[in-house]
């Protein structure tokens, strides 16, 4: 399948100082999620995916094709910013039947767009009021009203849940989601974990203007062999499962956890854990209630890819 | 080919158009606009005061249309159109830097030329619209005695298409100086009130390097009394070269504003 976003050798300069190097990126449709720390590129990547920027090197291609200059690949693509920007005498209708109408379109389809926009993000009621007086939930949603509004194949989300409570962001997760449904493109940016987690599992990572890994969350977890893992098992006889455990070459160190029935297993090889553990299981007549992987989160994987 | 080029042609105007149509609406809404529009209505407040003062103190020797050129040189020409169009004309593309939108209108399907043409056809016909309101208003007041006169419409024509023409050229320069420069205001006022104001006087064609010198070329040397100096030119540019030539400059800025703008890359700073 061809990437619907693609990226070679990409870096960025501003000035002396280095915003985005020698990036390679192949995203495909569904939900990709961009993770890092504030400062790490992502709203530079994001910038030249959208063709805001220049590439210093490189290039990007969307949908096939360049996205420099290309004005009408635009109406394809609906881009969220990051900043709290907003033209605040208008009110929240003309905002974006004003940007709908930057697209092109008739009256009647500005107005039935912006109409289905408002609904989606749950604004019909307030879209008279003036901009100014939406609350920081509000301004969100518009924000991402006018990405959505005309229907755009590839959306570009920069820290979309940003200043939401949670609830909103709730809310807005769902919707996000439910374009994986629609088989569309989303790329969406962010610095908090849990966030992205909730979004997607397809992830990038990128760190001081530099893609750190990309794929699956288990995928990056893969890579990082030399990484140790943890395991936690509840099990009815925790200490018997860790005296089979403490002779095994590829464990590292096995402790208890908090409570009385489990205990977290470091191991450099978690394929080779896992498979004897149903073993243990039958050998030792212990009843297994739940294996979980409590660093198997981006937090865990980003931590030891950044050397925190 | 040609039929490629034509699209194109329909496509950037389409987009002018929809850029005009957009920043109209935006601009009339801005708090800038309200009080620039409360500045252009002060010589309809002197008009009333002087007209006013003339039948108390029964003073009717002074004409209408003398104090109404007077208003047109002192107020409009040396002064509101330059701060119109220097606001206006700078904030073309400096309040989308400033308001952080600009991505708004960038990630749209217009091409950036549309973006700066659009918008500086919104923002000059507001300006306009601003001036020609203020003129209209006090040309009635100074002249309610002589309505009838046919002859005083044309001088109120011939007044509002020089303060137009000085508007749109202005405004060009200053949308560029927008596009160019952080400081464009700074610098806007220091070209508009210092430049303009003191170059038009200076003897030889150095005057010709002031789009005032152009526009009161267009103007009757009329005796306006102790303010005559500021009509006060050495070598008068001919009515058709001097139209000619502030079409000129404005299609001249208005291409290099569009090349900036296509070109140069604007960082916001957070």
């Amino acid at each position: 399948m061809n990437p619907v976003i693609e990226t070679k050798n990409l870096s960025k300069w501003y000035g002396n100082v280095l915003g985005l190097s020698d990036v390679f990126l192949q995203i495909s449709s569904g939900i990709t999620g961009l993770l890092g720390p504030n400062g790490a590129g992502k709203s530079t990547l994001l910038s030249l995916i959208t063709g805001q920027i220049k590439p210093s090197i490189g290039s990007v291609s969307l949908l096939g094709e360049r996205i420099r200059n290309n004005y009408p690949l635009l109406a394809r693509i609906g881009y969220c910013p990051e900043r709290d920007s907003f033209y605040e005498e208008m009110t929240g209708w003309q905002y974006l039947t004003g940007l709908l109408k930057l697209g092109h379109f008739s009256s009647s389809q500005i107005e039935s767009l912006a109409e289905k926009a408002l609904d989606i993000v749950e604004l019909v009621e307030d879209k008279h009021r003036v901009i100014r007086s939406y609350s920081q939930g509000m301004r969100q949603r518009l924000k991402f009203a006018q990405a959505i509004a005309h229907n755009p194949e590839v959306l570009i989300l920069d820290e979309p849940l940003n200043g939401l409570d949670p609830l909103g962001k709730r809310k807005l997760i769902s919707l996000i989601k439910s374009y994986r449904q629609k088989e569309k493109t989303v790329l969406v940016s962010s610095h908090v974990l849990p966030e992205i987690e909730a979004l997607t599992q397809q992830i990038i990572l990128i760190h001081q203007g530099k893609i750190f890994a990309q794929g699956d969350i288990h995928y990056i977890r893969d890579l990082l062999e030399t990484h140790p893992h943890k395991i936690s098992i509840r099990c009815s006889h925790p200490r018997k499962m860790a005296s089979e455990f403490i002779h095994k070459p590829y464990v590292l160190k096995v402790s208890f956890g908090t409570s009385q029935d489990s205990l977290i297993v470091e191991t450099n090889n978690r394929d080779g854990l896992f498979s004897i553990i149903p073993s243990l299981s039958v050998k030792n007549n212990i009843q297994i209630d739940e294996i979980t992987s409590p660093d198997d989160n981006l937090q865990a994987v980003f931590d030891y890819l950044v050397g925190k | 080919m040609i039929h490629i080029k034509k699209g194109q042609i329909s496509f950037y105007w389409k987009s002018v158009k929809d850029v005009f149509s957009f920043s109209f609406s935006l601009g009339k809404r801005t708090k800038r606009t309200r009080v620039f529009y409360l500045l252009s209505f002060l010589p309809v407040v002197m008009a009333l005061v002087i007209k006013f003062a003339q039948y108390f103190y029964g003073r009717t020797d002074i004409q209408g249309i003398y104090i109404f050129s007077n208003i047109i040189m002192m107020f409009y020409l040396q002064f509101l159109i330059l701060l119109l169009a220097l606001f206006f004309g700078s904030s073309v593309c400096l309040d989308e830097l400033e308001g952080k939108t600009l991505t708004y209108l960038t990630t749209r399907p217009v091409p950036k030329p549309a973006i700066i043409l659009g918008k500086y056809a919104a923002y000059s016909v507001l300006i306009v619209l601003m001036t020609g309101a203020g003129v209209v208003f006090s040309f009635l007041i100074l002249n309610c005695e002589n309505l009838g006169d046919v002859s005083l419409y044309k001088i109120l024509l011939r007044d509002i298409s020089v303060l137009c023409l000085g508007l749109i050229s202005y405004a060009s320069f200053f949308t560029f100086l927008g596009t160019f420069l952080k400081k464009s205001v700074m610098v806007g006022l220091i070209f508009g009130f210092g430049w303009e104001n003191v170059v038009q006087y200076f003897p030889g064609s150095t005057q010709k390097f002031t789009i005032a010198h152009y526009l009161k070329s267009l103007l009757p040397s009329l005796n306006t009394g102790r303010f005559s100096f500021l009509l006060f030119r050495l070598e008068p540019t001919s009515p058709q070269a001097a139209v000619g030539m502030l079409f000129l400059i404005t299609g001249f800025f208005l291409v290099l504003a569009c090349v900036i703008f296509s070109f140069k890359e604007y960082l916001f700073e957070d």
